[in-house]
């Protein structure tokens, strides 16, 4: 019987005879690792920093009111209005703060003075409210009021990234920028949040009075409302209400209202994370199941092209657990080699992604080790035939081979 | 030692049936230098490799050191091959991605033997036959002589009762022959028993018996 130090010697000596072939061999497992692991590291990492975003913006307090996206639907212009904030604040006691927002996903925003350059930002169209229900600060200035609202006022409140872009040396409160061609007014700046999702994804945000923005899209409709509660057992209470009065108020509407607390938003983030990560972590499976095949294909050659060698191997006394252990040991080594390339280009790619995208890369050594043992597995699974094979030749007829 | 009764050995079946043996009766002693000898397809190369237990006879009785090896096992007769039996080729099989040590140690690595006593045990057999200054070659790298050198360390690694040797010069000039021969004679000398299969009169001379196959049977013997 060969113990262990044998085996992995032999195997190595064997394995090195073919540099080329067992590197070349390996390719398949190595992308199926590094996929998973990079794919699990970007996944989690993404996650916990959408999570981390989302608690950061607003307390447990928070809800919100939106059609059934899940149904299809969608706010037309009847579904929301501009004094449903106002009207639900004095009906419900449970609700504390509430904002209507009108969005511009996709606003140009630039500085009078040159056309060129112009820079993406969104636009949120809202009332007073919003201040204290996405727990924003102002740096400095003010936000919007009442009277913007009422009035139009061609005003705007914009995000750190912002004032960093269009004014990097100068103060920005009173100066004028154009945003979808209106020139407005900043009145108020925002303090830099840290490390904020929308700096890493370089979104800039600009907020304006709803009736001016809506004015400016040229569209009455509402997104969505928002809001907190008083307190957080108060929450079920503000959002039925919520509901109950928009129903009323808006009996002609067909959509259905949903409330959103922020606990189901990031279970919802959970689950759309966790379905990205198994689907791209399924591509990744299949890339391992293509790279077993492989090696299975080059034991297979191996097999063939050693057939004498075996022969000879049990005429020097190998039985058939040696060969099998050979043979294995091979497929074993190869399917761990490519899982130890995987496991640098994964962790690789993983930070390198991480870096673009500015955030942190969550390896656990659980997917590293799960990731490894796997290749193992797979090595043990698509070794054990072409083993099988090797070892089940008479010596005779394999010596006669040539 | 070993001893043959009625042997006899068919390859396929019905009509391409081949009768490779038809009835071979034989004794060989402890410490005999037994030649076999005869044209190609005479049976030899099949008889060689039944008696080193490389495959099975279709019929008849083969005892090997008291043992009846019909009815070992396929794991029993590894073990046999590995201990009590030695085999030197016309090809030398050696391992082309292992070194002249390694290739000398499989054996003993099959047997179990830890790798410091291996390894000695492994030079020491290279050192007889001449080699102590190749260990860490390659197979290629050595002349047909030096290999075939090596094959025979290899085949002695275990101490076997036997070495079975197929056409162990028929790859080898007339000088290498030579000294490969010499050193089977050593063998011998030592108490070795060897069976030797060649067509070559010359190199069947070193042994003490020659025997002449023909269609599977022997037809004749003759004894130094």
């Amino acid at each position: 019987m060969m113990n262990f130090a044998d085996l992995v010697q032999i195997v190595w000596e064997n394995l090195r005879a073919h540099r080329l072939r067992a590197v070349l061999t390996t390719i398949g497992i190595a992308i199926g690792i590094a996929g998973v692991i990079a794919v699990v590291a970007v996944g989690q990492g993404g996650q916990a920093v959408i999570i981390s975003e989302i608690e950061k913006m607003g307390s447990s307090l928070y809800f919100d009111i939106s059609p059934d996206y899940m149904r299809g639907e969608t706010a037309d212009s009847n579904t929301f209005s501009i004094e449903d904030p106002t009207i639900i604040k004095e009906l419900s006691p449970a609700v504390d703060k509430m904002a209507a927002i009108t969005l511009g996903p996709m606003v140009d925003v630039r500085l009078p003075s040159s056309d060129k350059k112009t820079i993406m930002a969104s636009l949120y169209g809202t009332n007073p409210d919003l201040i204290h229900i996405m727990n924003l600060s102002l740096e400095k200035g003010r936000f919007i009021t009442d009277l913007d609202v009422t009035s139009h006022s061609r005003v705007v409140v914009i995000d750190a990234g912002l004032a960093e872009d269009l004014f990097p040396k100068e103060d920005p409160l009173g100066k004028k920028i154009f945003v979808q061609d209106t020139p407005l007014t900043v009145v108020g700046v925002l303090e830099k949040a840290p490390s904020s999702m929308m700096d890493m994804f370089n979104v800039r945000s600009l907020y304006s009075p709803i009736t001016q923005a809506q004015d400016m899209l040229n569209t009455k409709v509402i997104n969505q409302l928002c809001g907190t509660a008083v307190s957080e057992e108060a929450l079920p209470q503000a959002i039925s209400d919520s509901i109950k009065i928009l129903e009323s108020r808006h009996s002609s509407v067909s959509n259905h209202y949903v409330g959103t607390t922020l606990e189901e938003q990031l279970e919802m983030v959970g689950k759309v994370t966790s379905i990205l990560t198994t689907v791209i972590g399924a591509v990744a499976g299949i890339a391992l199941l293509v790279g077993g095949v492989g090696v299975m294909n080059i034991m297979l050659v191996a097999v063939t092209e050693r057939t004498r060698e075996i022969g000879l191997l049990k005429a020097l006394g190998a039985r058939r657990r040696d060969i099998m252990q050979q043979f294995l040991g091979e497929a074993v080594a190869l399917c761990l080699l490519g899982g130890l390339i995987g496991m640098v280009v994964g962790i690789g790619g993983a930070f390198a992604i991480a870096l673009a995208a500015h955030w942190p890369p969550l390896i656990s050594v659980w997917t590293v080790l799960l990731a490894i043992g796997f290749s193992v597995i797979i090595g043990i699974f698509f070794g054990l035939y072409p083993a099988s094979r090797a070892a089940s030749l008479s010596p005779a007829e394999a010596l006669r081979h040539l | 030692m070993i001893r043959v009764n009625g042997l006899t050995k068919v390859y396929g079946s019905g009509d391409a049936a081949v009768h490779a043996l038809r009835g071979v009766d034989l004794e060989i002693p402890e410490g005999d230098f037994v030649a076999i000898m005869g044209p190609s397809g005479s049976g030899k190369s099949t008889f060689l490799s039944i008696l080193g237990c490389l495959e099975r006879p279709s019929s008849g009785d083969y005892y090997l050191d008291g043992r009846d090896v019909n009815s070992l096992e396929d794991d029993e007769l590894a073990d046999l091959r590995n201990k009590k039996l030695g085999f030197v080729f016309q090809s030398f099989n050696l391992l082309p991605r292992h070194n002249v040590l390694r290739n000398v140690e499989m054996p003993l690595i099959y047997a179990g033997v830890p790798s410091d006593e291996r390894r000695k045990r492994a030079q020491e057999l290279l050192e007889q036959v001449g080699l102590g200054h190749r260990l860490t070659h390659k197979p290629a790298e050595l002349s047909g002589g030096e290999q075939q050198r090596v094959a025979i360390a290899r085949a002695l690694a275990n101490n076997p009762l036997v070495i079975f040797a197929d056409e162990p010069t028929g790859n080898l000039d007339t000088k290498s022959s030579l000294e490969i021969m010499e050193i089977f004679q050593q063998m011998h000398r030592a108490g070795r028993t060897i069976v030797l299969v060649t067509h070559e009169p010359d190199i069947a001379a070193y042994a003490r018996r020659v025997i002449h196959f023909r269609d599977g049977k022997i037809v004749r013997e003759e004894t130094k």
